[in-house]
């Protein structure tokens, strides 16, 4: 019941008194209106914008903020009003709201924000009128759709861990061959082969010339037979070795061989090994023969290297039901046409319209405006049905092919986005990593100004002079550094800036080879040749609870079983400790601004040194 | 209520001119309710009554006047499960007081005032004024009918014990039963305000809606 029509309660309940003569039994006692509350006026105060609306507006709606008691707390009593530190242009959607019971959501305010301000007022979306749902379903896709490549980007990043087992790096090359050069290599390697497999194909049936003997001309492939099949045994080879390395690399071998394009390289390699296996036995070779056919299939193996092919097929397959439609359709006008032709022409001597399905080609024919001429009606009745035929093939054919184009036009410009964030990400990483480093920095500086005032703070308290402590940066910041700054007193660990880490990090690994120690914290088989190489992996665990900081944090934790960690340092307690190179635990960015970080590097910096908190001070790795 | 409030039509000529020929009628009339005071006067509701009630009638009619359609949209609200049109075009015209297609806001309020705020004598009128359809003074059975056609179809499909189709024949027969004295096949004024001060029942259940506002 719409909020609104709550004010003609009364009226309803007036009206009730047309029953009243007529009811027979007793009436139900009507509840006892407690509350007679007076209709006041709230004002309420969003970041400087002042709404007014009456309490029992608010109150229509209890389960939300402003209609429940919670917007107690928000109540500022020096101004009498409820004050709310949001966006008030958000706040006016909100309020419409209450005011006519309808959610509508403006165009033009952006979808996150949009979603936090009906989160913190307690409104679930799901009521947003008709009106402006379908928009907001959209948008939130079209944003979800983003995150979602985003998280994916990080997935694919082009630095290789190095602790994936063999089966997982190689099914990582074939999927991106942008991942190292061997990738590279073989996936131009695979695309010569099939490029050169298909003009084979094809020129093998190239007429040749006439042998001396013979009169009639033989085709290329007869008369070099040799050197195609050589040509085939070695494409073939090649494809069968592909083949069979993604079905080793692949993570869900069933999956994989249920795909559409293993299906496809299947058929590709078959006609040959069948062939193989048939011998020149008189009777099948003619099946054989039909079985080179399959062989074009090759030329599908192509949309692993285009993109555009691809898409060309996913938009076919999202398309099904109109295509679907088209062919229904064009069977349904194939069939009365050629009927009528047939019975049209059926009076004509010598006529080429010999039955329903003879006429069906011409149907065809005329349908698609082809008109090879080798059926043509003779009689009047006959003429004037084929016109209207072709007329009639024009239209049925226009009609599904722009729904086809439109979503091959938007499943293009979908991917065309998704590459273009790909490419703004480079700059994105970039303005990231310069944020941290003036974060790293800004670090340093807070230390070494709190060394230089702690030691002159000694000197005047020697000297008896107070000291005009200098603050150059924020309080929020130096409340910050000096929060970090207790955590590195805490845990016996002190924050170091990325080129400091990896000059450690070089010293170390010289140190470690000149002491020939048996590298037992390299538990990796790459050891110490990856040192310092920043190593990416996505771990859910921990995720970070706002998407925004997953954005930031970019570079993120790998998480090593602690006892791991502990235990191979442990070992390691009476030597120089070295750095754990191979694993560096790089917390998130220290954006300086924005409050929640502070909490998730704290956890960073407590994950890491916990792992060496029974360590001397072991320089971490940079902030 | 002999007064009938004259509602000032604003603008009502100008507005003709200007939009006669383009515009639905809804948008080229008006209405502007006359003062507060003289509401005041006129019904038994206190100002702050008033101004709440006309709250809520302007935010569901913001041209100041409710036609049937808006006023069957209304009601349905409030009875989701059955098909309350009839009851509610049978209101209407028990509202629509000038019988000119719309009720004003002076119409409604004053209605109201009869129903919420008048006598005994007052609401038996104003009930009887519903049932009698064609307004000539009494019941007949098919007007009778018809009332209880459109009581029973409020409730909808979805009953328990399930509506049986005869059932607002038996309730008009004993509707007629208990009111009819003298058996002629019409319930009057008389008849009916008489058997209605009798009934215990009936006395009781006018008083219940008082407080509603």
């Amino acid at each position: 019941m719409a909020a609104g029509v709550a004010a003609w309660l009364p009226f309803a309940r007036a009206a009730a008194i047309g029953w009243m003569p007529v009811a027979s039994t007793p009436m139900p006692i009507p509840p006892q209106d407690k509350r007679k509350a007076q209709d006041g006026l709230i004002i309420l105060n969003v970041s400087g914008t002042k709404f007014q609306t009456w309490r029992n507006t608010l109150e229509r709606y209890p389960d939300t903020l402003l209609g429940s008691t919670e917007r107690d707390f928000f109540f500022h009593e020096e101004t009498n009003e409820y004050f709310f530190d949001r966006d008030p242009d958000i706040f006016r959607h909100i309020l419409n709201f209450y005011r006519t019971g309808k959610l509508h959501y403006p165009r033009q305010e952006c979808i996150s924000a949009y979603d936090e301000e009906l989160a913190f007022f307690g409104i679930i979306p799901e009521i947003i009128g008709d009106c402006c749902y379908e928009e907001y379903k959209d948008r939130r896709r079209e944003n979800a759709e983003r995150l979602q490549d985003d998280e994916e980007m990080d997935m694919n990043n082009d630095v290789t861990p190095v602790n994936l087992t063999f089966r997982e790096y190689l099914w990582r090359a074939f999927e991106n061959p942008h991942t190292s050069t061997l990738a590279l290599v073989f996936y131009y390697v695979t695309g010569f082969f099939i490029a050169i497999s298909v003009m084979a194909n094809v020129v093998e049936t190239v007429p040749c010339g006439t042998l001396p003997n013979r009169s009639k001309e033989i085709s290329c492939g007869d008369r070099y037979a040799l050197a195609f099949f050589c040509l085939d045994t070695a494409c073939v080879m090649i494809f069968t070795v592909e083949y069979l390395l993604r079905l080793i690399a692949a993570p869900s071998r069933y999956k994989f061989m249920k795909s559409v394009m293993s299906v496809i390289d299947v058929v590709a390699i078959m006609p040959y090994y069948i062939g193989l296996v048939m011998t020149d036995n008189d009777q099948v070779s003619g099946a054989f023969v039909t079985l080179r056919v399959f062989r074009v299939f090759r030329i599908f193996k192509f949309s692993r290297h285009s993109a555009g092919l691809r898409i060309l097929g996913y938009t076919l397959k999202s398309c099904a039901s109109e295509l679907g439609f088209l062919l229904f359709s064009l069977t349904m006008a194939i069939i009365i046409f050629a009927t009528v032709m047939f019975y049209a022409e059926k009076g004509s001597t010598a006529s080429k319209f010999t039955s329903i399905p003879a006429a069906f080609w011409y149907t065809i024919v005329t349908m698609t405006t082809l008109g090879y001429g080798d059926m043509v009606p003779k009689t009047i009745v006959g003429k004037v049905f084929g016109s209207i035929c072709s007329l009639s093939g024009v239209l049925v054919i226009a009609l599904p092919v722009p729904v086809i184009v439109s979503n091959f036009s938007r499943i293009y410009h979908q991917s065309q986005r998704a590459e273009k964030r790909r490419a703004q990400r480079k700059t994105r990483l970039a303005r990231i990593r310069a944020a941290k480093i003036r974060g790293t920095n800004a670090y340093m500086r807070y230390k070494q100004n709190g060394l230089l005032i702690d030691s002159l703070e000694e000197a005047s308290k020697e000297a008896g002079q107070a000291l005009v402590g200098k603050a150059a940066s924020p309080p929020f910041e130096s409340q910050h550094h000096h929060l970090l700054h207790c955590l590195e007193k805490t845990t016996n660990h002190e924050f170091v800036d990325e080129q400091t880490f990896q000059a450690n990090c070089m010293e170390i690994s010289v140190m470690n080879k000149s002491g020939s120690r048996a590298s037992s914290l390299s538990s990796s088989p790459h050891g110490l040749s990856s040192c310092c190489s920043r190593r990416h992996r996505k771990k859910s665990s921990f995720s970070l609870p706002s998407t925004n900081n997953q954005e930031l944090s970019t570079i993120q934790i790998r998480e090593r079983p602690v006892v791991n960690s502990r235990s191979s340092l442990n070992a390691k307690l009476d030597e120089t400790v070295p750095l754990k190179c191979d694993e560096p635990y790089i917390t998130p960015s220290m954006v300086s601004l924005s409050a929640p970080v502070v909490t998730s590097s704290d956890g960073d910096s407590s994950t890491t040194t916990t792992a060496y908190s029974q360590s001397n001070i072991v320089r971490v790795s940079a902030l | 209520m002999s007064v009938m409030g004259a509602t000032t039509l604003v603008q009502t000529e100008l507005f003709q001119q200007l939009l006669d020929s383009d515009e639905g009628e809804l948008s080229t009339v008006c209405y502007r309710p006359e003062g507060l005071d003289r509401l005041v006067q006129q019904t038994k509701f206190s100002k702050k009554e008033l101004q709440v009630l006309y709250r809520g009638f302007k935010n569901e009619c913001p041209s100041g006047v409710v036609n049937e359609e808006t006023f069957k949209n209304i009601y349905s609200q409030f009875f989701p499960q059955g098909d309350s049109s009839m009851y509610a075009h049978f209101l209407f015209e028990a509202f629509d007081t000038h019988n000119n297609g719309s009720v004003s806001f002076e119409d409604f309020v004053i209605s109201l005032s009869i129903i919420l705020r008048g006598s005994i004598t007052d609401k038996l009128n104003w009930a009887f004024n519903l049932y009698d359809l064609n307004k000539d003074g009494c019941i007949t059975r098919e007007e009778m009918t018809d009332i209880m056609h459109s009581i029973y179809d409020m409730m909808g499909k979805y009953t328990y014990p399930s509506m049986k189709d005869s059932a607002p024949m038996d309730h008009v027969d004993s509707f007629f039963q208990k009111m009819d004295k003298n058996n002629d096949g019409v319930v009057t004024i008389e008849e009916f305000l008489e058997t209605c001060q009798k009934d215990e029942n009936i006395m009781q259940s006018m008083h219940m809606f008082d407080n509603v506002i």
